[in-house]
Formats: structure tokens, sequence, C-alpha cells
């Protein structure tokens, strides 16, 4: 065909044709004087720039001889580089020169190695006959064409220029050089005068040949590295680096010592390889007696079973890796198969018409967003099994399962199963823990500035308070009436407050100032006989009172002076105090002794620590320093209320003495910073302490010296803690202006602990300045509180 | 469509009407009424007037299931989630009127008791004909120590000033006989006409105060509760009672001091111990005055045989006593406690279970309470909560562990204004009394004693 085409287009172009020819010859003159005379200009001059050749040196040849003539100084080198390619070659000119008669010639002449001379021949013959058609029109019929499937046309390189066999000649007066086969111009390269020019102009680039790329007309470039390659090859040396063509000789086998580990021996062949073997032939006699007795069936039929597990292996090959699964023991690793549904009948291929979707339940599932659809298929009805398409989705739902094994754990995560409801100890509910106050019952206001301190009278009637304004009030708690009343002093305040322990007698100790006053209510709050019997108790230790001073004169100087005890005036004992005893120091805190003749002073802010603590005996008026020296500053006392001992609290020291033998039986730590109250349980055995650090410590004097329970539920000091006698209850006061009320039940039985439960929070008092609440006791019997505020009132708790 | 409708909104249920007051039961038990569910409290009680042929019509309440109906019938049924196919048991009752409040008489100190005389009340009851019924008084006596009398018109008539210290309980005893007692442990009588008060007798014997006087005139006998954990049986006749021991009378020195008439001192007939903390409140019982009933401190009801003056029976509660009131009908002691409700205590030896119904609602001590002199299945109480309730023990829910009942009316005080302050401040109700013709007269620690009465 494309020789055809080639005839018909030099048909075509038949004007212009004669200069071509001579320039073609000119050209291919120049290639034969270049070839074979060694002559012509050098205009490349360059050696290399000729191995470029070696690809594609037809189209070079072409464009050579188009423009170039080139010829080289090292004709040897050509030849040589001519004589490796003659293959190649010597089609070369053929084909490009078909167009043209001397091209051929010359072809011819150019080469010394075999001409064809079948497709010149075939060229020239007609390859059609004409014979008449239907109409007596002549109708040509062409022959078969042959294709020379060995000529360069047919496989040339796409990229190569397509202008056709058009010498280059015929453009000269154009800018392009041809045409593609879609009729496009063909620019003309850059070339000639131009680029020399452009060499005069520039420095030769690294890698530069001069040479053209014969496939795209740029100029061919070529590294250092092909150029040696191409050097060495040209001069048939090897052309890779780092090859020794002549290694030295390793001598496996000769040599000295080599001979030893020559594994080869002379010795000649044993007779055994040459004869049959005796045990196979014993062992082959055996089968055949085996065969000739039966035992052995040479060509027995499989048996049915073993054939239809082979068939099963062979059939099919199901990935169910969960298919065999044992019933395991439950393990992190084990993951247990999940249950699949039965397939459905809308999962069938072919399923009943009702279960196949309409449009709108198509169009809804389409609509749906993939991930709520109810499934992730649509029924769908196919004639037979084999017109079931692809499974669309497969790829999507492979790569979803590999990032669900990727992504998703596969150990067994064994949750920590635990309520946190269980965590918290076991309470009981505050409502079965009743009674406990709830509620504030009555106010009793009368005081003006703080209520300091409180006590209930020992039938729980009644109850007396000491404040700020040096009056002593008594009052009904139930109803919040005041009762009596008796001002003490005008400047001092009321420190302390107590009744004495004894149903029989109607006395309150008051602490005022540096004096403590004892009273009797007027007001007929106690019966007569009661108010004889207490005048009876305070007057009775005026008798002892000179012997004891004067024993105790005997024994030290400065004591008899430490306290005074005397009738306080007319006017006062008229108001109902009857006895006063003077000490040199402010007692702050006072407390009886169960048996309610023996009571304690104690005065914290002294700087004769000697005085701090003293202890009275009311019917022999006698007054006592037990300590000569106290480690810490004093800050409450209190008796044990079965045993003979005292507990003294220093600032942050708890101490229990034994006053029979007059020795520290223990000492306590509580970390407490400054110890503001302790209550002693009924018992005696359990002791609570509040402190300024707003914690509340509960200690169990059986169990050691560091608290039992420490309780932190106020967000201010703690003034005041009260256990009450009957009941399991206590309670403590704040100044955040809160009461706390909590079950704490004591069980004889060393081994259980003691029970803590919070129960209320009693709110109601106003804090003024940073004092809110200051003082609570407890009913002798119900589970009624009493506090005592800053703001001056007193509070019943029921 | 809609008469389906209709028909369901006409629903009938039937219901079976009975009562438990003798005077307006129904000439013959008509069984089970068809009414509409539709019917309120007002359409029911004009049937069942109907019913009555009375002439003037009754203004009665229904109680179904020991609640009052206040609804329709239908939405009561489904509050209650009761099928309108059963037959409901409604029992009906005369209405009880919401008491307004009438007047306060303003005192010089806090009102601890309060107790009226009238044609209905007690002690003209045991007067008889010697009490004509044209006088109403009110007696009340304060913490100043004065016993006064008023007329209806708020005026003092009378004014009784003997007592060294509050008084805490007075009572008539007679139209002309008035037994006071206070903080300073005697119990005196009084002698009272139109304009005066003259003390006729002290009575010694109890070493602390006696907070509580129940008073019966036939058998001329004053109960006593005191604070020394005693009661104390009295008689109000100078003959009868014993003299006073010599321990208990206040010196001759401060009578003289008081330069008055020295007045008859007698002792008590005997004194009941047996308690273990103060005697907050006593009463007779109503059927058997030879009964005495004592609440305490000490969480107990103790039955007192007064001829033989021991003790019958004890009844311990959980929480402290505060008042005492006998109901005769349903044989149920009315205790008020420091627990903020009041207890019904079946006295009876064969009771299972001490309290028989729980009443709540107060916020405060329940520190007295009175009988309803109409009915003896309503009773006020006054509680240091400033309020007076008013209760019917008919109505009345059963729960988890008990019987409870709510209060149909809530009194508040006058001089509160509204408020209710906290832990009663200033308002607290120390004493009630409910007279049919005065109404619920209570007293308390605001110096006011306040008369509320059901307009009718």
């Amino acid at each position: 065909m494309a020789q055809q085409r080639a005839g018909q287009k030099r048909k075509v172009v038949e004007v212009p044709r004669p200069e071509a020819d001579e320039s073609e010859d000119e050209i291919v003159e120049g290639l034969i004087n270049g070839e074979l005379s060694d002559e012509g200009e050098s205009e490349e001059g360059d050696s290399d720039s000729v191995e470029g050749f070696d690809e594609e040196d037809e189209d070079d040849d072409d464009l050579a001889s188009d423009e170039i003539p080139s010829s080289d100084d090292e004709e040897d080198v050509r030849q040589q580089l001519r004589d490796l390619k003659t293959g190649g070659r010597e089609i070369t000119p053929d084909t490009k020169l078909m167009g043209s008669e001397t091209g051929k010639e010359v072809s011819l002449l150019s080469h010394e190695t075999a001409v064809r001379p079948l497709p010149r021949d075939r060229s020239d013959q007609q390859n059609y006959t004409i014979s008449t058609d239907a109409n007596g029109n002549p109708r040509f019929i062409y022959g078969e064409i042959d294709p020379v499937y060995d000529s360069d046309d047919s496989d040339a390189p796409a990229g190569g220029n397509t202008i056709g066999d058009i010498p280059l000649s015929y453009y000269e007066a154009y800018p392009h050089i041809g045409y593609d086969i879609n009729g496009r111009k063909i620019a003309r390269p850059a070339k000639g005068e131009a680029l020399d020019s452009l060499l005069d102009s520039i420095d030769i680039p690294e890698g530069w040949t001069g040479l053209t790329d014969p496939a795209t007309g740029q100029p061919l470039k070529l590294s250092k590295q092909e150029l040696e390659v191409l050097r060495k090859i040209t001069r048939s040396e090897v052309p890779g680096d780092g090859y020794d063509p002549y290694p030295d000789m390793v001598e496996w086998f000769t040599g000295k010592g080599m001979e030893e580990v020559m594994p080869l021996s002379a010795a000649p062949e044993p007779k055994r390889r040459f004869v049959p073997s005796a045990h196979e032939h014993k062992r082959v006699m055996k089968m055949v007696k085996a065969i000739k007795e039966g035992r052995i069936k040479p060509y027995q039929p499989i048996s049915e079973e073993d054939r239809e597990k082979a068939e099963a292996l062979l059939e099919y090959a199901s990935y169910d890796v969960w298919a065999n699964e044992q019933a395991q023991a439950d393990h992190p690793m084990n993951i247990p198969a999940p249950k699949l549904p039965p397939p459905g009948y809308e999962e069938s291929y072919h399923p009943p018409p009702e279960y196949l979707p309409d449009k709108n339940e198509r169009k809804a599932w389409e609509e749906q967003d993939e991930e709520d659809r109810d499934r992730d298929f649509l029924p769908s009805d196919h004639g037979a099994l084999r017109k079931v398409p692809g499974y669309a989705q497969f790829v999507k739902d492979k790569f979803e399962r590999c990032l669900d094994l990727y992504l998703a754990p596969r150990v067994r995560r064994s949750k920590l199963n635990i309520d946190p409801e269980s965590l918290l100890p076991k309470l009981p509910d505050p409502a079965e823990l009743k009674p406990f106050p709830t509620t504030c019952t009555t106010i009793c206001r009368g005081h003006e500035g703080r209520v300091r301190t409180l006590s209930f009278d020992p039938t729980g009637r009644w109850v007396a308070s000491g404040g700020d304004d040096g009056n002593v009030r008594v009052w009904d708690p139930s109803t919040g009436r005041q009762v009596w009343q008796i001002r003490l002093s005008r400047e001092e305040a009321v420190n302390a407050v107590a009744w004495r322990p004894s149903e029989d007698t109607c006395i309150i100790a008051a602490c005022c100032g540096e004096t403590v006053h004892f009273l009797i209510p007027k007001n007929e709050l106690c019966a007569p006989d009661t108010e004889a019997r207490s005048q009876e108790v305070l007057s009775a230790g005026f008798g002892y009172a000179t012997s004891a001073t004067t024993s105790k004169t005997a024994s030290g100087q400065d004591k008899p002076a430490a306290s005074t005890w005397s009738r306080p005036s007319a006017q006062m004992q008229d108001r109902g105090c009857l006895l006063t005893l003077s000490l040199h120091t402010t007692p702050k805190i006072l407390t009886w002794h169960r048996r309610a003749d023996y009571f304690t002073t104690i005065s914290p802010s002294t700087n004769a620590t000697s005085t701090a603590i003293a202890i009275h005996t009311l019917s022999k008026h006698l007054t006592q320093h037990p300590f000569k020296r106290l480690k810490g500053l004093a800050q409450t006392a209190c008796f044990h209320p079965t045993k003979p001992q005292f507990i003294v609290a220093t600032r942050q020291r708890i101490r229990i003495y034994d006053l029979q033998q007059q020795k520290l039986e223990k000492e306590l730590l509580p970390g407490a910073r400054w110890i503001s109250d302790i209550s002693l349980h009924p018992s005696g055995t359990h002791l609570l302490i509040s402190t300024y650090d707003k914690r509340l410590l509960w200690h169990d004097l059986e169990l050691g010296n560091t608290p039992y329970k420490t309780l932190r539920y106020h967000s201010r000091a703690i003034r005041s803690v009260a256990f009450h006698e009957r009941l399991p209850l206590f309670a403590d006061a704040s100044d955040d202006g809160t009461l706390q009320v909590f079950h704490g039940k004591v069980v004889r039985d060393s081994l259980e602990n003691a029970t803590v439960v919070p129960l209320k929070v009693l709110r109601g008092h106003r804090v003024t300045g940073v004092l809110g609440v200051l003082g609570v006791v407890w009913h002798p019997r119900e589970a009624w509180c009493v506090s005592a505020g800053a703001d001056g009132g007193v509070r019943v708790w029921t | 469509m809609t008469d389906v409708s209709a028909m369901q909104k006409q629903s009938q249920v039937r219901i079976h009407l009975h009562t438990r007051s003798g005077d307006i039961e129904l000439p013959q038990d008509t069984g089970p009424i068809l009414v509409s569910t539709e019917l309120k409290r007002y359409q029911l009680s004009t049937l069942v007037n109907r019913l009555l042929e009375t002439e003037q019509p009754v203004p009665l309440e229904f109680l179904i299931n020991g609640q009052f109906l206040r609804t329709s019938l239908d939405e009561f049924l489904t509050r209650n989630g009761i099928s309108a196919e059963t037959t409901l048991s409604v029992e009906y009752v005369k209405a009880l009127i919401p008491p307004l409040y009438v007047a306060s008489y303003e005192h010089d100190d806090w009102v601890s008791s309060v107790d009226v005389l009238s044609a209905s009340s007690q002690a003209a009851a045991w007067a008889g004909n010697r009490y004509d019924g044209s006088t109403q008084r009110v007696l009340s006596g304060s913490y100043d120590g004065v016993l006064r009398i008023w007329n209806t018109s708020s005026e003092v008539v009378a004014t009784g000033s003997g007592h060294t210290s509050s008084i805490k309980a007075a009572r008539y005893v007679s139209p002309t006989q008035i037994a006071s007692s206070g903080m300073d442990r005697t119990l005196r009588l009084w002698k009272c006409d139109e304009t005066t008060l003259t003390p006729t007798l002290e009575l010694y014997g109890h070493k602390a105060s006696i907070d509580g006087l129940a008073a019966h005139a036939p058998s001329s006998r004053i109960l006593s509760a005191s604070a020394d954990h005693t009661v104390g049986v009295w008689s109000t006749k100078k003959a009868e009672a014993p003299e006073a021991s010599e321990e208990l009378v206040p010196n001759a020195k401060r009578r003289k001091l008081s330069n008055t008439k020295p007045v008859t001192q007698r002792g008590p007939l005997s004194i009941l111990p047996g308690h273990q903390s103060q005697v907050t409140d006593v009463c007779f019982d109503e059927k058997d005055a030879t009964v005495g009933y004592s609440a305490s401190m000490d969480h107990s009801v103790k039955t007192w045989d007064l001829t033989t003056a021991t003790c019958v029976d004890t009844r311990t509660t959980a929480q402290s006593l505060l008042s005492i009131c006998h109901l005769p009908k349903s044989s149920l002691i009315a205790t008020g406690t420091s627990a903020r409700h009041i207890t019904l205590i079946d006295p009876r030896a064969s009771a299972t279970n001490v309290s028989a119904m729980t009443l709540r609602g107060h916020a405060n001590f329940v520190s007295s309470l009175a009988r309803d002199p109409m009915s003896s299945h309503q009773l006020a109480s006054g509680s240091h909560d400033g309020t007076c309730r008013v209760w019917d023990i008919r109505s009345v829910r059963s729960e988890a562990m008990d019987r409870v009942g709510e209060a149909v009316y809530v009194i508040e005080r006058e001089s509160a204004k509204g408020r209710r302050p906290i832990a009663g401040e200033g308002v607290k109700v120390f004493d009630v009394c409910w007279n049919r013709e005065i109404g619920i007269v209570s007293a308390g620690e605001d110096k006011q004693l306040q008369i509320n009465k059901a307009s009718s």
C-alpha cells in the first residue's frame, strides 16, 4: 500500500521533480563521497557525532543526505560502524529513494552488499488488470500487494517525520517541510546558518554532539557515560567498568595441601551398583505373594465414602472459617461466629414477584442514605442463575471487610463491670436511723451579741445559755420562753455555763471573767426541796475552806492565793448567785465530773501554764492545779465517764491521765493543728475531736493514737462537737453557720468498727463576722439539740 | 359519633350511700343507686337531701375511700384509678364549714391556755339547770400569771391574779368555778361571777410546773399533769381535799409580803407517779370519769384508774407527746407529738397497734388538741408552727406502714399576716378550744386569743 501511495504521490507532484532529483543526486553523491573517499568538509568533525547513528542511522542518513553532507576524519571508525550495522543499512537507501530511479541506482552503487531487485520490479509493473464491469465501464482489478514486511517503511518509528517520501528540497521555498497525514504543516526545524550563528553566540553545552536527532529534528544530546560506552565499543573494548577480562586463576584442585579435600576418589565402583537388589526382590516377592493370596487387591474400586470425601474436597472450597469450630471456653481471644439469619426469599435470584420492589420502593431505597437502608441490596429477578450479573459491590465489600479486620479490635476486652454504687460503703438509710433532729422548732431570742455557751439541765427541761452580754439565761426549749435571767457582768462575757449533773440539785456554774459563779435559778424552776438541797451543796464547802487552804499552804506558798471561794453580795444572792470562785486566770471551759462534786476549769490563754488547768472540789471548796508544767497550750478537758481518768486537750495533743495513779495513760496524735473541742462518748471508749482546721476526728481510744476516722464536711472551722448521752448521735457546730448531725453507733464488741453516717445538715444560723455556730448541746433524752449562734440566737432542733 | 360520646360522657356509676351519724340517716337503705359520674358534691348533697326529705337542706360532704369528694365523680374515679363499674361506697357526713376569722383578743403576754363557757360547753352541760346558757365567756390564762375572762365583744370581764409565775393551764370546772395551774407549781380554784374572779382554793402537791389540767365536775375531780413526772388527782371540794404538805407550801414570809387574804391551802387526793419524764397533758375518759389518760415526754400514754390511783396501761410511741384528747365515739386517744404529727392511739388492751392512725401536716410541735363538740370524728389541733388545723379522722388513706390523714382546714394566725415564720417564731399556738357557739378559739405566742368560726 505504502508503495502504491508513494507511486501515486509521485505522479501528483510531477512538476518540481527534476530539481529534487538534482539535489538528491548531489546529496547522494556527497554521501558517496563521504563514504568512499574520506573527503569532504568536516562540518562537525567529531567522531562522537558519528556514533549517534547507531540506532537510527537510516533517518539520520536521510537527513544527513538532505542537509549536512557529513564526512568523517576517522574513516576506519566509520567503516567499522557501518560494518556493524550492515543489516539495517542496506535497506535504507532502497526504500528512501524508492521514488526515483536515480536513487535506486545510487543505492545500488553505494552498497556493495546484496540488493534486492524485487520491489523495483514490482513497482514498475502494473499491479492491476482492467476488465469491463456490468455497465461496460472499465474496471480496475488490483492484484495482491506484497506488503514487504521487512521493508523499512512499515516499521518506521511512529514518532518520526511523517512527511512521506517527498524530498525536503521540494519545500525549500516554504517555511515548512511538508504535511502530516492530517494535512497540517510540519514546521521546519532550525538548522544551517541559524544554528551556526547560534553556536557562535553561545558556548557548546554539555553533551552537545552537533547531531540532529532524526526522530524529532532536535539536536541530539549524549551523556558522558554514553559517549564513553560508544567510544569503548568502537575500539572493541569491554564497555562496562570494573570488568576484568583476565582474572587470575583460582587453583581449586591443585597446589599444596589441596589433595586431601578432593571429593572424588579413584576407587572402582562397587559391585552392588551393578547387581539387582536382593532386598527389593524380597519385598516385591512379598507383594506378589500377597496378591496371589488375595490379601492385596491391586485394582480395588474406591469405596463410596472415600469418593464422596474426595469429591467434597474437590467440589467447592468454601471459606467458612468458622465451619469446624468447636465450642470453646470463654476466652478473650475467642470471638464466636456471628449468628446470621438464614437467607430469605428476597435474596433469591428469582424471588416470588411479591418480593420484588415496585417503582416507589426502588426509588425510596435508592434515595435512602446507604447507612439507613434496611438491607444493602434490592431484590431483582433473573431468568436463570447464569444470567445473574457479577456482584457490583464485591470490591467495596471486601474492602470494608478488610477495614473491619484492620480497625476492629481483635481482643475482647473484659469490661470492668462494676456498679459504682456498689463501691460505696453500705450506709443505712437515714430514714431508718430516726429520730434525729431535722428542723428548727424553736428560736430563743434575747441575747445581745454572741451566745457562747449552752448547757441542758439534767432533766432536759431547761437550757442555760451564756453570751457576750454577760447574762446567763435559762430557756424553755419547747416554747422558746426565757424563764430566768441573771446578769453576771456588764463588761465581760459569759464563757462557760454548765448545769451540775445531778437531778436533785439545780445549780448552774457559769464562768464570767475570772470568776466562776454558782447560780440557783429562781422563778420556781426547781422544786423547793431541790432548791434547799442546792443551797446546802453550795454552802457545804465553807467549813472546809480554811482547813484546805492551810494544808495547801504547808505544801506550797502560791497555791491558796490561786483561788478564792466566797459568797457574793446580798443583792447577787437574792438574784440567784450563791457562790463565787475567783481565779487569777480567765477560765473558758468548765466541765463537771459525773459525781457532780468535782469540776475542772481551763484557762487557755494564760501565761502561766501551771494554772491553766484547775480541778476544783465543790464540797470542800478546794482548788488544785494538777499540772506543774503543761506541754502545749491547754484547750479543753473532760472527765472520763466511768474510769478515774482525766482527758486534757492541748492545742495539738490529747493526753489521758489516770487520776488515781497520777500518771500519763495515753497520748493521742490527732494530727490537728488546733483543737477546738472534744467530746467523749458515754461509754468512754471513743473520743470526738473538733478542730479549727475544719476537721472532725473520731478516735477509738482502744485502737491507737491516730484517728479512726476523719470527717471533713465543713467549709469553716468547727467550734464544738457533742455526743448524745443515750442515742447514737453526735453533732458538730461550725463557723460556716451549719450544724451537722451524724449517726455514730458504737458497738460494745471491739471487733466491730463504729459506724458513722452523716444524717443532716442543720442550717439557720446567720454567720456574723467570721463566726457561725459557737456551741451545740444535746437534750439528755430526746434527739433534740440546741445550738448557740454568733447571731445571738439559741436554736432548738428536733 | 356525638351520640356515643354523649353516652360516654353521661356514664353512670353505682353508689351506695351510708352515714355514721344517726340524725341524717336515710329512712330506708336505698341500695346501690345509679348516678351520673358528672355529679359533684353539691349535686350529690341535693340528691341526699331530697332522699332525706329535709325541709332545710343540710350541706353534706361525701367520703369515698377515706377521701373527701372535691371534684366530680368522674375525675375522682380517674385520679384514683377506680373502675366506674364498681359499686362505690359513699359515706356522707355533715359538711364541715371552713372556719373564718372572727376576732382577736389582745393580751399583755403570751397566752398559754384558753377555755370557753357557753351553753354547749362541757362545764355548762355538767352544771345543768344552774346555768342559763345566756352568757358566753372565754377564759384565758397568760404567761404573765393573770387569768382573764372575756365576753364575746372582746372585753375583759374579770381578771384573776394570784399565780406567782406563768399560768400554763386554765379550765372551767363549772360556770362558776375555774381551775388554773402554772409554773408556780400550784393549782388554783377560782370562783367566778359576772365581774369578779376570787381565789377559793390553792392546791399544793406538785414539785414542778403544772402544764395540763382536766376537770370533771360531776365527780368534782381535777387531773393535773406536772413536769415533776407525776399526775395529780385533786378534788374541787374544800372538805374532800387533804391538807397540803408543809414542804411544798411556800413560806409564810412571802405570803405576808403579798399582803392578801390567805387562801385555803389543800393537798392532792393522790399523786400518781409512773412517768419517766414530764407529763404534758391529761384528760378524762369522756365515758367513764374514773379513767384518766396522761401524755408525757417519755413517749408514753398512760391510762389511770383514778379510784385506785393505779396505772392500768402504758402505750409507748416513738415521740415525745405534748397533748392529749379523748375521742369517745371511736374510742381513740389523739395525742399531739413533738414529731409534728398527731397520733391516734387505741387505748384498749386488745389493740395490736399502738398507733391507729397518724394525722400529718403540722410543721412543729403539736401543742394542743380539741375535739369538735358536734362530732366525734373531727378535731382541731394547735401547733407551734403557728397554725391550727381541723382534721376529720374519717378522711384517711393507707400508706406503707400507717393510716395517714390530712387536714381539712388550716387556720393561720391572723397576727402572722399570712407569713409562716421559721420555727413558728412569734406565732406558736399553745392552746386551742372548740366550742359550738364561739367557734375555734386558739391562743399563742403572738399574745392574741384568736377566734375562728364557721359561718353557717
